[in-house]
C-alpha cells in the first residue's frame, strides 16, 4: 500500500492520457464526414450544417454540462473521460460504474471507488464494442435471428434498467429516493403538459427537468441528512 | 429509391469502414490504457484481487443487456446511415436517441428526412451528428480534471456531504430518466402501463437483491443482482403489454 501512488502517479497519468485521447477523439471523429465531403465530393453548404447543428444544440446544449456534473460523483475523473468518449452514458456506463462499485464494496467518491469505477466502465466499453462490432458486420442477419418476442421484450429493458439503478441507491436512502421521484415526476408532468414552455430553448425544455431533479435532490439530501452531517461516526450507521 | 441506393453504397464503402474504424480504435485504446493503469493502481490503494475480479465480472454481466438494446437500435440506424457510421457513432460518443435525432436534424436542414436521404443530405446528417456531440467531448477535455472542485463547492468542504451528493445526483438523474415511463400518450400519470411496471419491478427487485446480497454477504448475488433486476423488470413489462 502506497499513500501517494494514486495522487502522484495514477492520476497524472490518467489526466495526461485522458486529454490525449479526448483530443484524438475530437479530431478523428470527423474522418467519416471528411471522406464523404472530400473523397466523394458531397460537401453540404455551411449554412445547412449550421442549421442542423443549431437544432441539435438547442436540444442537447444543456446536457453537455449537466450530464458530466451529475454523474461525476459516481464516475470519478478517469471514469468521466471514459464515459464521455464512449457515449451511452445513462444506459450503460453509469450503471456499470455503480454496479462494479457496489459489487466490490467500495465507497463512491473515494480513491478505491474511482479505480473500481474505471475498471467497470473499461470492461463495459470492451464488451459493448465486441457486441456492436459483431452486430455491425453481421447486420440485419443477427436481428433477423432474434425471435419476435425477444425484440418486443427488449423495449422494456431500458425502463427496467433505469428503475434498477434507482433501486440500488434507493435502498440505502429511501427518504431521498421518495423526494427525487416526486420532483422528477412532478417536473415531467409540468413539462409534458406545457407548463414549462415559457423557458428558453427548444420546446419542451427537457433540460430543466434533469437540472431541477439532480440539484433539487442534492439539496433535499442536505436537508434530510442534516443530522448525519453533524453527528459523530458511531451514529452514522443507519443511513449507509 | 435509386438515389437511396447510391448513397448507401458510398456509406457502406470500405473507405468508410476504415475511417470509422480509426475513430473506434481511439475508444478501444483509451479503455485499454485506463484499464491497465487501474489494475496496476488497485493494490496501491488497498484493493484486493477479489474486489477487482468482482468489479470486472459484475460489469461484464451487467453490460450484456444494454449492449443488446444498443445493437437492436443500431440496426435501425444502419438502414439509413449505413453500417460504418452507425457502428462508430454507437461505440463512440453517441447514444441511441441522440444519433437518429441528430441525423434527422441534418437531413431536415437539407430539406428532406431520414427516409428520403440524398448523398448530400446524408453528408449533412453526418456533420450534424459529429458537431452536435462535440460539446460533451470538449467539456470533458477542459473540465474533467477540475470537477473535484465542483464537488467541493457542492459539499462546502464537508467530507460527509460527498456520499449524499452522489446519492442525490444519481437518484435525481435516474428518477428523471425513469419518469417518462409513468405517463400515458395523453400526458397523464399512470402506474399500470407496461413500461411503468417494468420500471417499478426493476427498482423493487434491485432493492431486495441489493439488501439481501449486502446483509447476507452473498458474492455471486452482488455480481448478478443488477442483471437479474433488469431482465425480470423487462419480463414483467413484456407480460403486461
Amino acid at each position: 500500500m502506497n499513500n501517494d501512488y494514486y495522487s502522484k502517479s495514477y492520476m497524472p497519468g490518467i489526466i495526461k492520457w485522458g486529454k490525449i485521447t479526448m483530443l484524438l477523439g475530437i479530431t478523428l471523429c470527423f474522418l467519416p464526414a471528411l471522406v464523404i465531403s472530400f473523397v466523394y465530393g458531397y460537401m453540404p453548404p455551411a449554412a445547412a450544417i449550421l442549421t442542423g447543428l443549431l437544432s441539435q444544440v438547442s436540444v442537447s446544449g444543456a446536457f453537455y454540462i449537466v450530464e458530466p456534473i451529475s454523474y461525476f460523483p459516481i464516475l470519478g475523473i478517469p471514469g468521466t473521460y471514459l464515459t464521455f468518449l464512449s457515449g451511452n452514458t445513462s444506459n450503460m456506463r453509469v450503471p456499470c460504474s455503480s454496479v462494479a462499485q457496489e459489487a466490490a464494496d467500495v465507497e463512491f467518491g473515494t480513491e478505491q471507488g474511482s479505480i473500481i469505477s474505471t475498471i467497470g466502465i473499461a470492461v463495459s466499453v470492451m464488451v459493448g464494442l465486441v457486441i456492436l462490432t459483431v452486430g455491425a458486420v453481421g447486420g440485419n442477419a443477427i436481428v433477423g435471428m432474434m425471435p419476435a418476442g425477444m425484440k418486443e421484450a427488449l423495449n422494456y429493458l431500458l425502463p427496467a434498467l433505469f428503475g434498477a439503478v434507482f433501486g440500488q441507491f434507493a435502498i440505502s436512502r429511501p427518504k431521498l429516493a421518495a423526494v427525487a421521484a416526486v420532483i422528477a415526476i412532478g417536473m415531467t408532468w409540468l413539462l409534458r403538459n406545457g407548463f414549462l414552455d415559457f423557458m428558453p430553448g427548444k420546446n419542451p425544455p427537457s433540460y430543466l427537468v434533469i437540472l431541477i431533479a439532480v440539484f433539487g435532490s442534492i439539496f433535499a439530501g442536505r436537508l434530510i441528512y442534516k443530522k448525519e452531517l453533524q453527528v459523530p461516526e458511531e451514529e452514522k450507521t443507519e443511513a449507509k | 429509391m435509386e438515389t437511396g441506393k447510391k448513397y448507401l453504397e458510398m456509406a457502406n464503402s470500405p473507405l468508410m469502414w476504415i475511417a470509422a474504424g480509426i475513430a473506434v480504435f481511439v475508444v478501444l485504446m483509451q479503455s485499454v490504457i485506463f484499464f491497465r493503469k487501474s489494475l496496476k493502481a488497485a493494490p496501491e490503494v488497498g484493493l484486493t484481487k477479489k474486489q477487482v475480479k468482482m468489479a470486472i465480472q459484475s460489469s461484464a454481466i451487467s453490460s450484456i443487456g444494454p449492449s443488446i438494446v444498443i445493437l437492436v437500435t443500431m440496426i435501425s440506424l444502419l438502414v439509413t446511415m449505413g453500417a460504418p457510421v452507425s457502428w462508430m457513432r454507437l461505440s463512440f460518443i453517441g447514444s441511441v436517441n441522440y444519433e437518429a435525432m441528430a441525423a434527422g436534424f441534418g437531413a431536415q436542414a437539407m430539406g428532406t428526412d431520414l427516409q428520403h436521404l440524398t448523398p448530400i443530405a446524408f453528408s449533412c446528417g453526418l456533420w450534424t451528428m459529429i458537431l452536435g456531440s462535440l460539446g460533451w467531448l470538449i467539456f470533458t477535455l477542459l473540465f474533467a480534471d477540475k470537477m473535484n472542485k465542483v464537488n467541493h463547492l457542492l459539499s462546502k468542504g464537508n467530507e460527509r456531504m460527498v456520499p449524499i451528493i452522489s446519492a442525490g445526483a444519481m437518484l435525481g438523474a435516474f428518477a428523471n430518466l425513469a419518469a417518462g415511463n409513468f405517463f400515458t400518450e395523453t400526458n397523464s400519470l399512470t402506474i399500470g402501463s407496461a413500461p411503468s411496471l417494468a420500471c417499478v419491478f426493476g427498482c423493487g427487485i434491485m432493492m431486495v437483491l441489493t439488501k439481501v446480497a449486502k446483509t447476507k454477504n452473498i458474492q455471486w448475488l452482488k455480481e448478478w443482482s443488477f442483471a437479474i433486476a433488469m431482465f425480470s423488470g423487462m419480463f414483467v413489462g413484456y407480460l403486461a403489454r
